[in-house]
């Protein structure tokens, strides 16, 4: 298998070198001159397409652009055995909690709590270039449903009756070819989506076959908005953390995975509040991945010693070959980094990405400008 | 769900509120994206479309590299967005009609662009469909003409393409011909594909897949080689704009 | 993508469904589910054997201590290389890893078909990250090397009676301990086929799981077997590096509460990874004895076998 499109750095292992020194520096120096916890600026809106429930496109500086399309298409739900008549279940410690929390309602009453399921969300994740099934948009696509189905929220809002229930079509499309990792600027544009989505409000009782209203208007948002304007909860979103020696850089340009030495995405969301919590918002971690660091791909330098055109010698058998380059440490020669990341660091950057106005905070925030 | 065509024949009325020879409205931008060469964005009504540009470039490995006779290839990717449509639907690579949408765009710029320019080069045109409600050929069409500008890929003139159609498939003589087809339209009715170059009346893309009286053909394309026209307008309009803006913002 | 090639069988089995209101008495059928007996921080006996498969270059088999009613783990894996990249390839100055997960068609209860599958696809870049890291790549430019791991038996998401769990399916835990295999038997398929690496690298699950009973009490238990528990709250694996003490890869989901923190977690799973390397130490020695007889005669010493990176 070749390596990827977006693994391929055309960089010298000199040029490597240098990046990856200025990274190391305190504080880091990156190429754009951007704080180490600065996010790239990027060009939004929500709303665009008229035919989904929701839809938003978000562009990078870099030219990069994603548009998120959201259909909602109203689905018959498979028969559950613990979704029938009163004790007409086996009686399963699942199914038996379940009775006794909602005992005491008259049985019309039945919520939606805790009956959502995986399968009502499908997300689906398109790159020109790629295949659906590369790897990339593989990993992506399950590293950003994971994130989505963490809670039952979502999941819930789609039920509609006993028979019936929404069913949810993300469709991610990256319009430009992927100039850096695309992970961030999905994550933004899906969030957005997710916040525009509005779904008929339903004008049928109970398990009637389901009729919506027809006014656009009154339809409601997939994540309700309180009469302040506010939401009780937000979608998630997935960031992009990379390492480099002990410093740790948010939103890592296509340049700076190229010596990262760790890379890791990491979801979060705001932890649903109530409707006159108006206190600091917690955030909850939902997953922690890493990603392959392009880093690992890349050529190493040669030093001056085992060039002979710099006045070394090079190496007369393979063996010899490793033996000089394994006890090489100099500096401005490029190594690909080995072996992985220390447990402090990850605990670090967990801490970093959830503290209170920390990054995470900040992207929601500023994600909160965008109107909706 | 048979459009009822009825009300046309007294208030002389579309189901969409225009009269026979109204276009819908055409909204386009162009350089919507930096990383491309070339972009731009239109809308035909509600007929959306996102096209870019890369190249003339050094074509993929292993395929040629460019074209044959020291011409340029054009290669031309169309991708339906699963949302587009009124019902989720995911195509499948290789979709017929798509691989036709393709081919049909293929042989139009092939015979517009000047590729002699450019021998052993690759221009390759992406299309994102992001809602589609009729005249998606046309769509396309005038989408790509306009990401082809903006990449400063040099064509003879402007190919701009139009739909038309008649009010109904049967022999009675009082039938009308409607310009720019929406999606209920084209479901109903027999409708013509028109792309001309300029401001001519060189027709350079023509197709057609319904069956409709040899007698109305001509009227068909008459009209839609005059919406064509209008159509060339509203995109030459556009270009001067942007061009201005541009021109400006280097200056000042 | 469903397999058009072949003619498949019906996806699950079916059966007709037992009403408990018409049965006249208890049912041979066992409706409780099964219980972890052991402790939270024990782990199952593992098996690891590696060279079986005499044609590739490297190969293991893994199997997990088999408890009542549930399938254990089974996974074989083989490394094919370091062998020379196709002619028509892209120069690479590194070893080419490509990695490649597949779950037998009998793997789990619902038969999975020949073409692989998103979940099997977003395993391979899992475990394809993790060795990654321990793989001295540049020792071998324009070279790679096929990890192909096969799951013959897979972990089960949920207890396959439980309705309850039987709704959840999907969440995926049991993928998450088939991960953790898969990065300790490829590893031990990796040392047999000689490729240098910087370290052992073994991997390890951790869960926070909720007790059934009335107390939902959150408890963190080390190598979790998902059909045993009624609810799996959080998990992590880690591809752990016992010696240099670092992790290459991580993998963390779940909505790990406040009692107990997603660091917790990891270094819960890290400990799972560091017991397992032992297992994993001992079947490379005993490989090695097999291939240098001399070495077990003169000392019982793993240094001797140890890669310095």
């Amino acid at each position: 298998m070749a390596p990827a499109a977006t693994s391929q750095v055309l960089l010298s292992p000199a040029e490597l070198s240098f990046l990856h020194s200025s990274l190391l520096l305190q504080p880091p120096v990156r190429p754009d001159g951007r704080a180490p916890n600065q996010f790239r600026p990027l060009v939004a809106e929500t709303d665009i397409l008229p035919g989904a429930n929701g839809s938003a496109r978000i562009c990078f500086p870099d030219g990069t652009e994603a548009i998120v399309g959201i259909k909602a298409e109203v689905e018959k739900s498979q028969w559950r055995a613990n979704l029938s008549e009163d004790g007409a279940h086996l009686g399963t410690g699942g199914g038996d909690v379940e009775m006794e929390e909602d005992g005491g309602k008259p049985q019309e009453e039945a919520s939606s709590h805790g009956n959502g399921e995986m399968s009502w969300i499908e997300l689906s994740i398109e790159i020109p270039g790629f295949r659906d099934d590369d790897p990339l948009p593989i990993f992506l696509a399950a590293m950003l449903s994971e994130g989505l189905l963490a809670g039952e929220e979502l999941k819930d809002r789609l039920w509609i009756n006993r028979r019936f229930h929404w069913k949810l079509y993300i469709d991610i499309l990256l319009l430009s070819p992927p100039l850096s990792y695309p992970l961030p600027l999905l994550s933004l544009t899906t969030h957005l989506a997710l916040l525009s989505s509005r779904i008929p409000k339903l004008k049928s009782e109970q398990d009637e076959d389901p009729l919506f209203d027809d006014d656009w208007e009154a339809s409601l948002y997939l994540y309700p908005k309180l009469p302040t304007g506010k939401r009780i909860d937000r979608p998630p979103i997935t960031l992009l953390v990379m390492a480099v020696g002990s410093n740790i850089i948010f939103d890592p340009s296509k340049e700076e995975l190229a010596v990262a030495e760790a890379v890791l995405a990491v979801s979060v969301r705001e932890s649903q509040r109530r409707e006159n919590d108006t206190s600091g918002r917690r955030l909850n971690l939902l997953s922690i991945r890493s990603v392959d660091s392009p880093s690992r791909l890349t050529p190493s330098g040669v030093p001056n010693t085992m060039n002979t055109a710099t006045g070394g010698s090079a190496p007369v058998s393979s063996q010899d070959a490793v033996a000089q380059r394994e006890s090489i440490d100099q500096k401005g020669v490029w190594n690909p980094p080995r072996g992985g990341v220390k447990r402090a660091l990850i605990t670090r950057i967990i801490k970093l990405v959830l503290e209170p106005n920390g990054v995470a905070q900040e992207v929601m925030d500023g994600l909160n400008g965008v109107e909706v | 769900m048979p459009l009822d065509t009825s009300t046309y024949a007294l208030s002389l009325l579309r189901l969409d509120g225009r009269r026979w020879n109204e276009l819908r409205r055409i909204h386009a931008q162009i350089s919507t994206q930096a990383a491309a060469d070339g972009s731009a964005y239109l809308e035909m009504g509600n007929t959306k479309v996102i096209c870019t540009v890369s190249g003339p470039s050094e074509g993929r490995r292993g395929q040629g590299q460019g074209g044959e006779g020291g011409k340029a290839r054009i290669e031309v990717e169309v991708n339906l967005a699963g949302f587009a449509g009124v019902e989720r639907k995911k195509r499948a690579r290789g979709d017929r009609r798509i691989a036709e949408l393709q081919h049909t765009l293929t042989q139009a710029y092939t015979s517009t662009l000047l590729t002699h320019l450019y021998p052993h080069s690759t221009i390759l045109i992406t299309l994102h469909i992001l809602s589609l409600d009729g005249s998606l050929l046309a769509a396309t069409l005038n989408a790509a003409t306009l990401a082809l500008i903006d990449a400063g890929i040099p064509m003879s003139n402007y190919l701009v393409a139009c739909t038309a159609g008649s009010t109904s498939f049967e022999e009675s003589d009082n039938a009308d011909p409607l310009l720019d087809l929406n999606g209920q339209e084209e479901q109903e009715l027999p409708f013509v594909t028109v792309g001309i170059l300029g401001d001519g009346d060189k027709v350079s893309v023509l197709v057609m897949e319904s069956r409709v009286q040899m007698s109305r053909l001509e009227t068909m394309l008459v009209v839609a080689v005059d919406g064509c026209k209008r159509v060339r307008e509203i995109l030459d309009g556009v270009v001067r704009e942007h061009g201005r803006n541009m021109v400006e913002g280097a200056v000042g | 993508m469903t397999d058009r090639r072949r003619i498949n069988g019906p996806p699950s089995g079916t059966q007709t469904p037992i009403f408990a209101s018409t049965l006249k008495q208890t049912p041979t059928v066992r409706l409780s589910p099964p219980t972890r007996t052991r402790e939270p921080t024990e782990l199952r006996k593992i098996f690891l054997k590696t060279g079986l498969v005499p044609s590739s270059s490297g190969s293991a088999y893994l199997e997990l201590q088999h408890s009542s009613q549930l399938t254990s783990l089974k996974i074989t894996c083989t490394a094919h290389g370091p062998r020379p990249l196709p002619r028509s390839a892209p120069f690479s100055p590194q070893l080419v890893l490509s990695t490649t997960v597949k779950f037998a068609p009998f793997a789990s209860r619902v038969r999975r078909g020949y073409v692989r599958d998103s979940a099997e696809r977003d395993l391979a870049v899992h475990l394809e990250t993790a060795l990654r890291g321990v793989v001295l790549g540049d020792r071998w430019p324009k070279s790679g090397c096929d990890v192909v791991v096969t799951v013959l038996e897979g972990e089960e998401d949920a207890w396959w009676g439980d309705v309850a769990g039987a709704r959840e399916r999907g969440e995926g835990w049991g993928l998450m301990c088939v991960l953790a295999g898969c990065i300790t038997v490829a590893s031990a398929a990796i040392m047999d086929a000689g490729i240098d690496c910087v370290d052992l690298i073994t991997g390890g699950v951790a869960a926070v799981v909720e007790e059934g009973g009335g107390k939902r009490g959150e408890v963190m238990v080390l190598d979790p077997c998902p059909a045993e528990h009624r609810n799996v709250l959080a998990a992590c694996v880690v591809g752990y590096l016992a010696s240099r003490d670092e992790i290459t890869e991580v993998w963390m989901k779940g909505n790990a509460s406040a009692a107990i923190s997603a660091e917790e977690l990891i270094e819960k799973a890290v400990g799972a990874a560091a017991a397992t390397k032992a297992v994993l130490e001992e079947a490379i020695k005993e490989a090695a004895f097999v291939k240098f007889p001399e070495l077990a005669k003169s000392r019982g010493g793993l240094n001797d076998i140890d890669m310095n990176g």
